[in-house]
């Protein structure tokens, strides 16, 4: 198997992706990436070697991807959008053979002394070597080196195989009804360097030989006008994207020909999801996976929507609810989710210690969230594991204490986290983005929550850090 | 605090009800208030009609027989069917309401949560030890969400309790009740499930349970530690709420580290 041969599936006059004005087909997408593939070839590049891929959400980037895989080496997505230290950070931490460098990345060759790579044109790029066949690969083998700073800090590089990738996005096409077809049309905002914008987004579309409406930097009226033009129907976006899109005032029956909605890589208000229903007719369905995961564990696909949950596992994944020692929770209770399955991923790169912090001999990945199954199966995440705070033994997690102060009208943000405490271990702190003041934050607290979870400090905050999929950076107010 | 006025409830529906008379549980709470020095404390807060789920702190046997005696009304339980078969219990136990429940089938606990349910649909009080079984550390555990689960089923309330007292009564393996010494007895506040989330919204019932736990650490002025009773020290015989279940554990990845986080003194 290869990934690379996903494109080469459909039939070649197939547009298969559309950015801006130009419509690009699977046959020019094939034709791009064998040309690439010869230039790797020629510089060198090979099977297992790494090749970083410097492009946004474009053409080049699935072509470039496409050709790296396709002489079997392993593609690293890089954002272009990172400044010239992260990058470098990021490239001394992979080590890369080579770096194909898309339209968006193509500041970097103005540096490209400096940072000691061999750095590739890919729209410019040629060869006289008639294009190598597609590298043969095991499931094993490895497919993308995913970067994953996640919100927690120190950078992580997610070993996903082919057959990872696979599974996953047979997962929500194939494998479930109402799951990805030939015919959809699918927005392409999501950036293309996270596992949800690439694999369950721009690789299950390629996979199944839909057609991709590229934006390459979110924009919520160019997005709209998108959803309009190109009657998008499966529109995926996370949390911020959809509170955007819900209070918007979009023309009546511009979300009309949306079929699939997706959200994901952080919990969705309750509000925005009210909001989307009822003012642009639009339920959105959220789902739950980890980069380490290939994306997807679970979705409403081919069951039902429950507002607040993220839906079902999808087929070949086991989950289990467990606690600390590892043995599962009562029914109805909640734990820490752990997953075994095809999609789980083989390792971070080069970190065999991290790695034994969550992965077992046997398969088992221990996800870090804490979940609970209603009686159908249906998973509610509560917060991260990383994230308790042990107040007099008892846990309190963060986002109830922060959904609750939301409630208050003079706060427009609030993360909490845990401070020390002589008396009880850990103590509630808040920091708030608002008008309201640290009585009235406490005589609300004291009204709605129970006593051990009431913040006993607030700081007040310019501005909440929030990441672009929406979720809290707590570690920037420890 | 001399013993309230008793109400004998009469339940032909359920098990154990023919045993004894009220003359006789009217007799036992006499004696326990001649034999031991028993402070009770929050009778007002238990309803005098309808349903409610007493949940008390579990340290000793006779935690049995203190929290039962010490209500206004007649209080049901869940027991092991064995008692049933030994002379020495087999009338005193149902007295104190004990409904024996044969736990050796696969779905014993469903078994115990169905009967509890009857006897609160019936609208009588109901007592079940959220721990799951004797605490032999001295702390407060976490709770199993039984209680919770089925305080959202009967839409009864939680009644938090907190003793301390028994353990010196009747320290563990001892058959005896040593008289004389002072039983504290706590009722706190009902609790309603409804006032602690969304009933309808599954994370509701651990976060229910864990709000019960912290009322009866208030009431009982234990330390909570967020394991399960028996998981951390002895390993206990269950009592009231099933046997515990052996079940397949998921491996633990071998570089996860856990360390506890930093002691604290007690409960501010």
């Amino acid at each position: 198997m290869n990934l690379a041969t996903s494109i080469e599936q459909h039939d070649p006059s197939r547009v298969a992706l559309v950015d801006g004005e130009s419509a690009h087909t699977y046959g020019e997408l094939t034709e791009r990436a064998a040309l690439l593939r010869a230039v790797l070839i020629d510089n060198g590049v090979g099977p297992d070697d790494r090749v970083g891929v410097l492009a946004g959400n474009e053409p080049l980037f699935v072509a470039a991807s496409m050709a790296a895989l396709g002489v079997g080496a392993r593609v690293i997505p890089m954002k272009p959008t990172n400044p010239l230290s992260e990058l470098k950070r990021k490239l001394a931490a992979i080590e890369p053979a080579a770096v194909l460098i898309g339209e968006d990345g193509g500041w970097i060759h103005t540096h490209g002394g400096t940072l000691g790579v061999l750095l590739i044109d890919a729209a410019r790029a040629a060869s006289t070597t008639p294009p190598p066949p597609i590298v043969e690969r095991d499931a094993d083998d490895i497919a993308f080196m995913m970067l994953t700073s996640g919100v927690s800090g120190e950078p992580k590089v997610a070993m996903l195989s082919h057959g990872n990738l696979d599974a996953a996005q047979r997962a929500i096409s194939t494998e479930v009804e109402g799951g990805l077809s030939p015919d959809d049309i699918t927005l392409g905002s999501l950036p293309v360097a996270h596992i949800f914008g690439l694999n369950a987004v721009l690789l299950t579309s390629l996979r199944v030989g839909a057609k991709i409406i590229l934006e390459r930097r979110f924009d919520l009226l160019g997005s709209l006008e998108l959803v309009r033009e190109h009657q998008i129907t499966v529109l995926a976006g996370a949390p911020p994207m959809w509170r955007l899109w819900s209070m918007t005032d979009a023309a009546e029956g511009t979300f009309d020909s949306v079929r699939v909605a997706l959200s994901g890589a952080a919990a969705l208000p309750s509000d925005v999801f009210n909001d989307m229903r009822d003012r642009h007719g639009v339920v959105v369905e959220e789902g739950y996976g980890l980069t380490e995961t290939s994306s997807v564990l679970t979705t409403c696909r081919g069951g039902e929507v429950r507002p607040g949950s993220v839906g079902r596992a999808v087929p070949g994944i086991e989950m289990v609810l467990v606690e600390e020692d590892g043995s599962p929770v009562d029914p109805g209770d909640s734990g820490e989710i752990v997953v075994r399955g095809p999609g789980i991923f083989h390792g971070y790169f080069n970190d065999p210690d991290t790695t034994g912090q969550v992965l077992t001999e046997d398969g088992w990945f221990w996800t870090g969230d804490v979940g609970v199954f209603d009686e159908d199966g249906y998973l509610y995440l509560v917060d991260r594991v990383k994230d308790l705070i042990i107040v007099s033994g008892f846990n309190v997690y963060p986002a109830e204490v922060e959904n609750i102060l939301l409630e208050h009208e003079g706060v427009a943000g609030a993360v909490v986290v845990g401070g020390e405490s002589l008396e009880t271990g850990e103590t509630v702190i808040a920091h708030i983005q608002g008008t309201a003041t640290a009585d009235e934050l406490d005589a609300f607290a004291r009204e709605h929550l129970t006593r051990y979870k009431c913040p006993t400090e607030y700081h007040f905050v310019d501005e909440i850090p929030v990441a672009p999929t929406g979720k809290l950076i707590r570690r920037e107010l420890r | 605090m001399a013993a309230p006025a008793f109400t004998f409830e009469e339940a032909p529906e359920l098990p154990g009800n023919e045993r004894l008379s009220k003359y006789g549980v009217s007799g036992l709470r006499r004696l326990v208030h001649r034999l031991w020095d028993l402070d009770i404390e929050g009778l007002h807060h238990i309803p005098a009609t309808g349903p409610a789920i007493l949940c008390p702190n579990h340290l000793s046997f006779c935690d049995s027989v203190f929290v039962p005696l010490s209500l206004p009304r007649r209080v049901w339980a869940i027991g092991k069917g064995e008692y049933m078969d030994d002379w020495k219990t087999k009338h005193l136990f149902p007295a104190f309401g004990m409904i024996p429940v044969d736990r050796s089938g696969g779905d014993a606990a469903q078994v115990a949560l169905d009967t509890a349910a009857k006897v609160l649909d019936g609208g009588h009080l109901f007592m079940i030890y959220p721990e799951g079984t004797r605490s032999r550390s001295g702390n407060l555990h976490k709770a199993r969400t039984g209680a919770a689960r089925l305080s959202l089923r009967c839409s009864a309330p939680i009644i938090p309790v907190g003793h301390s007292g028994t353990l010196a009564v009747q320290p563990p393996d001892q058959f005896v009740m040593k008289p004389g010494l002072p039983v504290s007895v706590r009722f706190g506040a009902p609790m309603h499930i409804e006032d602690h989330g969304d009933p309808a919204d599954p994370r509701t019932v651990r976060k229910f349970a864990d709000e019960v736990m912290f009322e009866i650490a208030q009431l009982s002025g234990q330390k909570y530690v967020n394991t399960y009773a028996g998981s951390d020290d002895t390993p206990d015989a269950p009592t009231a709420t099933g046997a515990p279940v052996t079940k397949p554990s998921i491996s633990v990845p071998p570089g996860r580290s856990r360390a506890p986080k930093a002691a604290f003194a007690g409960l501010s």
